[in-house]
């Protein structure tokens, strides 16, 4: 399989700093970079939060910058090319990353990965999507033109999600049918 | 129309569709009369300075009135199609009664409140191959067009999940209607 992480200058960086850091609080790092992947617009750490880290783990703010933004980069690559745990930690060892490490990360993805790719394989965007489903089914018994009626009709409510806005607007329809096409809809549908 | 078969055939002409939308505001006797143009026409007589004088006398606009002529003409030649043995007079009074009673009750009801219809629906399925985020995603969803009675267009994915909810939630409703016509709230005493 063609290699996911091209060693770059910037990635021979990043892995020595990783390579500096605690097996176990790197685990837990992992693990939360993990969960806030693909997250439109957040932050996965606060400031403060990034100070504390950068104390705790030995590294300054480029580093510790530059740890993040490649851990992140490495797990996006996994997600792209749907790369198997196996792969990953043996590419990972390929660009020199130790190989605790390279094993924590792929016991991350093997747990965390597939959920991932499902999430995004739901997410794929469009200008506007069906959000929900809603009717009312209602027994019209008159009306201003027309007296003694007993139809039944439906109104159709459709939540239609608009991308941008992620405000959703709602599809009202009208349903009648007439007796014929209903007993002919209900039995071939139902 | 909607109980047996009638002469017309299973689906109404476009001429005596417009024809219906027109009715409104013409009386008995204007139809008459237009009735008995239409007749001689068809038994081969010029009616034409008839027809100026009918035109000329009533307030309609001469537009509706060559819907409701043209929706005669068709009305009148399709039942001559039909050989006398199979046309029973019965069953084709009772047919243009009824014609006559649903296009005066679609025209009158015109002014009542109501929510859109639905006047076409179209459909595709698409397949996600790729993404920014997934190099094989390989999604399918729906794409759907509604075309509303108010004149408006919308167009919205469906994705699959959600294409399911929909079919259950329509399947509901016809069931729920079957089930409603067969109920004796339908025996509400008139």
């Amino acid at each position: 399989m063609t290699s996911i992480i091209k060693e770059t200058q910037s990635i021979k960086e990043a892995v020595n700093f990783i390579n500096t850091v605690d097996v176990n609080k790197f685990s837990r790092l992992l693990s939360r970079i993990i969960q806030k992947l693909h997250v439109k617009g957040e932050r996965t750490f606060s400031e403060e939060e990034e100070e504390k880290l950068q104390a705790a783990l030995t590294l300054d703010k480029h580093a510790l910058d530059l740890v993040l933004e490649t851990t992140a980069f490495i797990l996006e690559q996994a997600v792209y090319h749907s790369i198997k745990p196996a792969s990953l930690q043996q590419q990972l060892e390929e660009i020199h990353l130790n190989s605790d490490k390279a094993e924590v990360f792929s016991q991350a993805w093997a747990s965390a990965g597939p959920e991932l790719v499902e999430k995004l394989k739901r997410n794929i965007f469009a200008p506007k999507k069906l959000d929900y489903v809603s009717w009312q089914l209602n027994l019209q018994m008159a009306q201003s033109s027309q007296a003694r009626m007993k139809c039944p009709s439906a109104v159709l409510q459709l939540g239609v999600r608009n991308e941008d806005s992620e405000s959703v607007s709602d599809l009202l329809i009208h349903l009648r049918f007439s007796s014929l096409s209903l007993e002919h809809l209900t039995s071939w549908y139902c | 129309l909607s109980h047996h078969s009638s002469f017309l055939g299973g689906r109404i002409p476009p001429e005596i569709e417009s024809m219906s939308k027109n009715l409104k505001d013409v009386d008995q006797e204007l139809f008459r009369k237009l009735l008995k143009v239409v007749v001689s026409a068809l038994e081969g007589k010029d009616c034409r300075e008839v027809m100026k004088s009918v035109a000329e006398s009533s307030v309609i606009p001469q537009e509706r009135l060559s819907h409701i002529i043209a929706g005669m003409h068709r009305v009148l030649s399709e039942a001559i199609r039909i050989p006398a043995s199979l046309l029973k007079q019965e069953a084709f009074k009772e047919d243009l009664r009824e014609l006559r009673r649903a296009t005066l009750e679609a025209a009158s009801s015109q002014n009542d409140p109501h929510l859109p219809t639905l006047e076409e629906f179209k459909w595709r399925v698409d397949v996600s191959i790729s993404t920014s985020s997934l190099a094989r995603a390989l999604q399918p969803s729906v794409l759907m067009q509604l075309k509303l009675s108010d004149g408006s267009f919308q167009r919205f994915e469906v994705p699959v999940s959600k294409f399911q909810e929909l079919r259950y939630n329509v399947a509901l409703i016809l069931k729920e209607m079957n089930d409603l016509e067969k109920r004796s709230i339908l025996k509400i005493q008139d």
